[in-house]
């Protein structure tokens, strides 16, 4: 399980002592620094972070953005787990007999300064797996007039992979990206299944060549730890057995796609008119006047409990 | 001056014990498992060339005859036999499930969209209870070759 879901509702100890592995660039050497901190219910590592940051040492440097999950630059290792540290409850790592948290920065990432890691590698690992959709018809590429089409369960075949966030936890989890360099990683070979499963992109034969020659997806032997720190379940490990047998079926001549063919937009049917009753508007609402002030409801259309 | 610190586990990850810390990833732990009982075959291959090689100039028969005297009873070379044949059950059953899961995408679940608890498709798979089937079997059969081999 990702998350602790229950974590949030218990109280973390009074006093947690957050262990921090720093590193100074112009001091070139990295040490590690142990904060007390007073805690409260539903306090998170990166609120913990920012506590140390605002009160006690200002030194201390980590990235962070959203505070909620969604910009994936807060990523972590908390207790020897990569994780988001604004998803993090102290409370889940930190019990009473042991309030001790372990803040280190990304294993796998070069470290620039304390908890902030360099994420060039990582993109352009991304950027090797053509992350967008590729199409044959080079004209309505640049000049779309159409739209494509595409059905529901086409849709679910790939829509899971589209959540990641770009964190990089997957890769720090991984224990063939640490040992090897020139492995894409979980989430840069994630995206290529997305963008070979996705209905609507064409490139399927210049993403499997390449991936061949690359051999990074050979490289993978199932550990599944980037599926289990994924805090966005996108499960990276399906992903690249998946397109291990797209390339095994794709050497044995049998892969075969069905691409998504470009449509006229979609018109509003004249049918539709007039609208169900739960779609117009209510009698006596006076919209012009309403856009010039605060909306006005006749008393008589309030509902009553 | 380092201007930048490489944090790269490196080959450590392979056997640093993160499957532990890492929640509901016995994956990793049989991953951890395959590597070990891997270098341990590898050992015993050469180990077994070698003995095989130097003892056999005296012929199949008294070869035959050394290796039983060596493997009967507990000493150092029959326990080294032992935790070979252990290896290879391991690496042979988890082997199959690896062939299954990585080669055609068996057991691995279909992909979907998330709901609570958020435990990823690949994770519910039963790939999962191929592993505690694996870990399982490999030790019955491990503690049967062991009943023959010492207490027969
Ligand atoms: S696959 Fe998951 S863990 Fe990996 S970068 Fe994307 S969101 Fe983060
Ligand atoms: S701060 Fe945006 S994901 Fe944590």
């Amino acid at each position: 399980m990702p998350v602790d879901l229950k974590a949030v509702t218990r109280r973390p100890p009074e006093v947690v002592k957050v262990r921090v592995k720093r590193f100074h660039p112009e001091k070139g050497q990295g040490w590690w620094q142990t904060y007390e901190i007073k805690t409260y219910r539903g306090m998170t590592v990166l609120d913990a972070l920012l506590k140390i940051k605002a009160e006690v040492d200002h030194t201390l440097v980590f990235r962070y953005s959203c505070r909620m999950g969604v910009c994936g630059s807060c990523g972590v290792v908390v207790n020897g787990e990569p994780r988001l540290s604004c998803q993090t409850q102290i409370s889940e790592k930190a019990t009473p007999e042991r309030p001790e948290v372990v803040v280190e920065p990304l294993y796998n990432f070069p470290v620039l300064r304390d908890l902030t890691t360099d994420f060039t590698e990582f993109f352009e690992k991304h950027r090797k797996v053509r992350p967008y959709l590729i199409r044959l018809d080079k004209q309505e590429r640049e000049n779309p007039a159409l739209e494509y089409e595409q059905r529901p369960e086409e849709l679910e075949a790939f829509y899971e992979y589209t959540l990641c966030i770009s964190c990089g936890l997957c890769d720090a989890a991984c224990p063939v990206y640490a040992s090897n360099p020139r492995f894409l990683g979980p989430q840069a070979l994630a995206y290529a299944y997305r963008y070979l499963a996705d209905s609507r992109d064409e490139g399927w034969r210049l993403r499997l060549e390449e991936l061949e020659r690359d051999g990074s997806v050979y490289r993978c032997h199932f550990a599944a730890s980037c599926s289990s720190v994924c805090p966005k379940v996108v499960d990276p490990a399906g992903a690249i057995q998946r397109l291990r047998r797209a390339l095994l079926a794709y050497n044995l001549r049998l892969f075969k796609k069905r691409t998504a063919k470009n449509v006229e937009p979609m018109k509003v049917s004249a049918e539709r008119w007039p609208l169900p009753p739960e779609a117009r508007l209510m009698e006596g609402v006076d919209l012009e006047a309403q856009e010039k002030g605060a909306p006005v409801i006749p008393k008589e259309k309030l509902l009553e409990d | 001056m380092k201007r930048i610190l490489e944090n790269r586990l490196g080959i450590w990850a392979s056997f640093k014990l993160m499957g532990a810390t890492l929640n509901n990833n016995p994956e990793r732990i049989a991953f951890i498992l395959h590597r070990i009982t891997g270098i341990i075959l590898v050992g015993f291959i050469f180990a077994h060339i070698v003995s095989t090689n130097s003892l056999a100039r005296n012929g199949w028969e008294s070869w035959v005859a050394v290796e039983v005297e060596h493997l009967r009873g507990i000493n150092p070379i029959s326990i080294a036999f032992f935790i070979a044949i252990g290896a290879a059950v391991y690496h042979g059953l988890n082997g199959i499930r690896l062939l299954l899961v990585e080669a055609l995408a068996l057991w691995i679940g279909k992909p979907e969209r998330p709901k609570p608890p958020y435990v990823a498709p690949s994770l519910k798979g039963f790939q999962r209870k191929a592993i505690y089937a694996v870990f399982v079997l490999s030790i019955i059969i491990w503690a049967a070759i062991g009943y023959v081999m010492f207490f027969w």
